[in-house]
C-alpha cells in the first residue's frame, strides 16, 4: 500500500533543515544575493551539522541520507535561498561519481579525510563547446607512463574556486565519442589546476561558479573511476541519482513564492478589499499551489523510486522537468501578484524568479530530460 | 557528575491553537509539541556541565502523553542527553495541576543518586512556574529560581550562580543536590546535527510507571478554558523604507490618534 505520510525520522530531519533555512539562511539570502557574496561561514555551519554530504555513508564521515530525505532536506533549504542551496547540494553531485564508480581504497582514499572537515567539491563535466552533449567533450586524458595528463577546460562549475576536490571527465579519444570518457579525481592542489574569474549570474549568487583549467595535470592510474571509457556512463548514472533533489530545490522555490503571494494577497488592498479577495488573484494562487503540490509529489514518487532499487530515469527526469517549469511559473506569478513591488529589489519575490530560472538549464538542461521522458516513454511502446 | 533535566513539550511557537469544543481546555489535534526555550536553555546547561566535568551524565525526563514526550525525549537525545524517561500520564487530570506533575516526577527521582536537577524557570505554554520548587519540596533537595551562569566548583563542591531579581543580581552558592529553575536563553542552545537526530530515533526511552503517584487527588482542576477575544482596531503601515515607516507612523499619531499636536 502507498504511504505519503512522513515518518517521525523524516519530519524530525525536516524540522530541522527548516530550522537552519530559517535561521542560518533567510536572514542573509537577499544581501549574499545583491552583493554578491559566497556566505562561506553558513556553508561551515551546515557541514557542521550534517546538511553537506548527505549522500556520503556514515562510515566514511556523510550523513548516510536516503534519496527521498535528501530531497526533504533539500526543498527546505531552497526555500530560504536557491543560491546557497546550490553551493550546499553541490558535493553530493561532485561525490557521487567516486560513490558510484570508486573502489573501497579510493573511497577511503578520497572521502573519508574530506568529509572530516569542511570541504567542497566540484563536478567538472560541462565545457565551454558543449553542456548537454557530454559525448562530444574535448577535455583530453593522455595515456603517460604511469597515469595520464589532462587538458581542457571546463566551465559553469559549481564551487569551483572554493573547492579543493574536482571530479573531472575527459577523452581519452574524441573520436571515440562516449566509449572514451574517463573519470578522474583531481585535487585541487595539483600542478596546472587554475580556475578563472567568479562567473556574474543571473540568479543563484550566493554560490560561486568559474571556469576550471587543466593544463598538462598528471593524474596517476590511481585517481581513475572505473574503467577506462567507464566516464560516460559514471556521469550519466550521476545524474540519475542528482537530478531528483533538482526537483526538490525547484519545489523549494516555488513553494516560497506562493507563499509569499498569498500573504501578501491577504494584505494588499484594491478596490476596497483585499485582493486575496478578487477571483484574478485567487485563480492564480490556486493554480500555483497546484504547480507546487504536483512538483513535491512527483519529486517524492521518483526518490521513492530510485530508493527502492530502480535506476528511475523516466521519473526523476520527469520530476526535475516539471518542478523547474513550474518553479520558473509560479515565481513569475508571485511577481505578478505583487505587481509594481514584485519587479523592485526591496521585495523577495524578484530574486525567487532568477533563481527558479537556473533549475530549468543546470543538471540537465529540460529540453534533454524531454528527449530522455520520449526515449524511456517510446521503449514501452515499441 | 548526575545531571536530571525534566522538559515539558508545548505546543510549536507557530501552532493555531483554539480551545477543545468541551472547552475543558486547548485542542491538541494536529498541534505539534515542541521543546520550550526555557527546557532548551535547561538541556544547554546541562550539557555544558557535563562536558566541563567529565564524568558526567545527563538524565531527561518527561511526564505526560507518551507520542508527545517522546518526541521532546528524542529531541533531547539528538542535542547529547545520555538517557531519557518517559512518566506517562494522560493529558487531563493530573497535567493540568502543577502538584500532580511535581508528584509524577518525584516518584521517578525518589531514590536516585543525582548531583544537580535542571527546569525551565517555568513552563513554555502556561508559565506556571510550580512544578520546579514543588518538586524540590517533595524530594527535599535545594531550590533557586530565576538561575543564569550557573556553575560548579569541583574543589568545594558548591554549585555558583547568579539570580535576577527586582533589586539587582544575587550571586550564590549552594552544595548538591540541588534544583534549579533556569533563565531562558541567558545560553545559546545548540543545533542537533542530523547523524545525532536519526540516531536518536533508535535511541532506547525508559519508561517508568508513576500510577500510583499520579492517583491522588488533584490540588487544582481547570473549570473553563477559552482564548481571548481577537483585538481590533490595528492598523498597519506599508512601508518601503525607515524614512517612510517614519513619516507615515507619525502622521497617523499625530492626525489620526492625535497623540500629539
Amino acid at each position: 500500500m502507498v504511504d505519503f505520510s512522513l515518518s517521525p525520522e523524516a519530519e524530525s530531519l525536516r524540522d530541522m533543515a527548516r530550522k537552519f533555512a530559517r535561521t542560518e539562511m533567510a536572514p542573509h539570502a537577499a544581501e549574499c544575493d545583491r552583493t554578491p557574496r559566497f556566505p562561506e561561514e553558513i556553508y561551515r555551519k551546515a557541514h557542521e551539522l550534517g546538511l553537506m554530504n548527505l549522500n556520503v555513508p556514515t562510515e566514511l564521515g556523510g550523513s548516510g541520507l536516503s534519496l527521498f530525505e535528501q530531497c526533504l532536506l533539500v526543498e527546505e533549504l531552497a526555500y530560504a535561498c536557491g543560491g546557497m542551496t546550490t553551493s550546499i547540494i553541490a558535493n553530493c553531485l561532485a561525490l557521487e561519481p567516486l560513490l558510484l564508480g570508486g573502489t573501497e581504497e579510493q573511497k577511503q582514499r578520497f572521502l573519508a579525510p574530506f568529509c572530516a572537515s569542511y570541504h567542497l567539491a566540484s563536478f567538472c563535466l560541462t565545457e565551454p563547446s558543449g553542456g548537454s552533449d557530454a559525448g562530444a567533450l574535448r577535455t583530453r586524458a593522455r595515456a603517460d607512463g604511469q597515469g595520464y595528463v589532462l587538458d581542457g577546460e571546463k566551465c559553469f562549475i559549481t564551487n569551483a574556486p572554493h573547492a579543493s576536490l574536482y571530479t573531472v571527465f575527459a577523452s581519452l579519444d574524441p573520436a571515440l565519442r562516449h566509449k572514451g570518457i574517463c573519470a578522474f579525481v583531481v585535487p585541487r592542489d595539483a600542478e596546472g589546476v587554475t580556475t578563472g574569474k567568479d562567473e556574474e549570474k543571473m540568479g543563484h549568487r550566493a554560490s560561486s561558479t568559474s571556469t576550471v583549467r587543466f593544463d598538462s595535470v598528471r593524474v596517476p592510474a590511481s585517481d581513475r573511476l572505473g574503467a577506462e571509457g567507464d566516464g560516460f556512463g559514471l556521469a550519466m548514472r550521476t545524474l540519475d541519482q542528482t537530478r531528483t533533489p533538482i526537483g526538490a530545490l525547484a519545489t523549494g522555490i516555488a513553494q516560497a513564492a506562493l507563499d509569499h503571494a498569498a500573504a501578501y494577497a491577504l494584505k494588499r488592498e484594491s478596490f476596497g478589499k483585499p485582493i486575496a479577495q478578487h477571483q484574478a488573484i485567487q485563480i492564480k494562487l490556486a493554480n500555483m499551489a497546484q504547480q507546487v503540490h504536483a512538483s513535491r509529489l512527483l519529486t517524492w514518487h521518483a526518490a521513492w523510486t530510485i530508493d527502492h532499487g530502480a535506476r528511475g530515469t523516466l521519473e526523476s527526469s520527469i520530476a526535475k522537468c516539471f518542478a523547474s517549469d513550474a518553479a520558473l511559473h509560479v515565481a513569475d506569478e508571485a511577481v505578478q501578484t505583487f505587481g509594481g513591488y514584485g519587479y523592485m529589489k526591496e521585495y523577495p519575490v524578484e530574486k525567487l524568479l532568477r533563481d527558479a530560472k537556473l533549475t530549468q538549464i543546470y543538471e540537465g538542461a529540460n529540453e534533454i530530460q524531454r528527449t530522455v521522458i520520449a526515449r524511456e516513454l517510446l521503449r514501452g511502446y515499441s | 557528575m548526575e545531571i536530571v533535566v525534566a522538559v515539558k513539550p508545548v505546543p510549536e511557537a507557530e501552532a493555531r491553537l483554539r480551545a477543545s469544543a468541551d472547552g475543558s481546555g486547548l485542542e491538541t489535534d494536529g498541534v505539534k509539541f515542541v521543546l520550550a526555550g526555557y527546557d532548551e536553555s535547561a538541556i544547554e546547561q546541562a550539557l555544558l556541565l557535563k562536558e566541563a566535568h567529565p564524568p558526567s551524565t545527563v538524565q531527561v525526563l518527561s511526564l505526560g502523553p507518551a507520542a508527545r514526550c517522546e518526541e521532546v525525549l528524542r529531541a533531547a537525545l539528538a542535542l547529547g542527553c545520555d538517557r531519557a524517561t518517559l512518566v506517562e500520564a494522560a493529558p487531563s487530570g493530573p497535567l493540568a495541576d502543577p502538584m500532580g506533575v511535581a508528584r509524577g516526577l518525584a516518584a521517578a527521582l525518589r531514590g536516585k543518586k543525582f548531583d544537580l536537577l535542571l527546569v525551565g524557570k517555568q513552563a513554555g505554554d502556561d508559565e506556571e512556574g510550580v512544578v520546579g520548587s514543588a518538586l524540590a519540596q517533595l524530594l527535599g533537595v535545594g531550590y533557586a529560581g530565576f538561575v543564569t551562569d550557573l556553575r560548579f566548583d569541583a574543589a568545594s563542591g558548591h554549585f555558583r550562580f547568579r539570580r535576577t531579581v527586582e533589586r539587582g543580581t544575587e550571586l550564590w552558592e549552594a552544595p548538591v543536590p540541588l534544583l534549579v529553575g533556569l533563565q531562558q536563553a541567558w545560553n545559546d542552545p545548540r543545533t542537533a546535527k542530523l547523524p545525532a537526530i536519526l540516531r536518536s530515533r533508535k535511541q532506547p526511552i525508559e519508561r517508568f510507571d508513576a500510577a500510583s503517584a499520579l492517583e491522588a487527588a488533584a490540588r487544582s482542576l481547570g473549570a473553563a478554558f477559552a482564548l481571548p477575544a481577537p483585538r481590533t482596531g490595528a492598523k498597519l503601515l506599508d512601508y518601503r523604507s525607515p524614512q517612510e515607516a517614519a513619516e507615515k507612523l507619525v502622521r497617523a499619531l499625530r492626525e489620526e490618534a492625535k497623540v500629539f499636536p
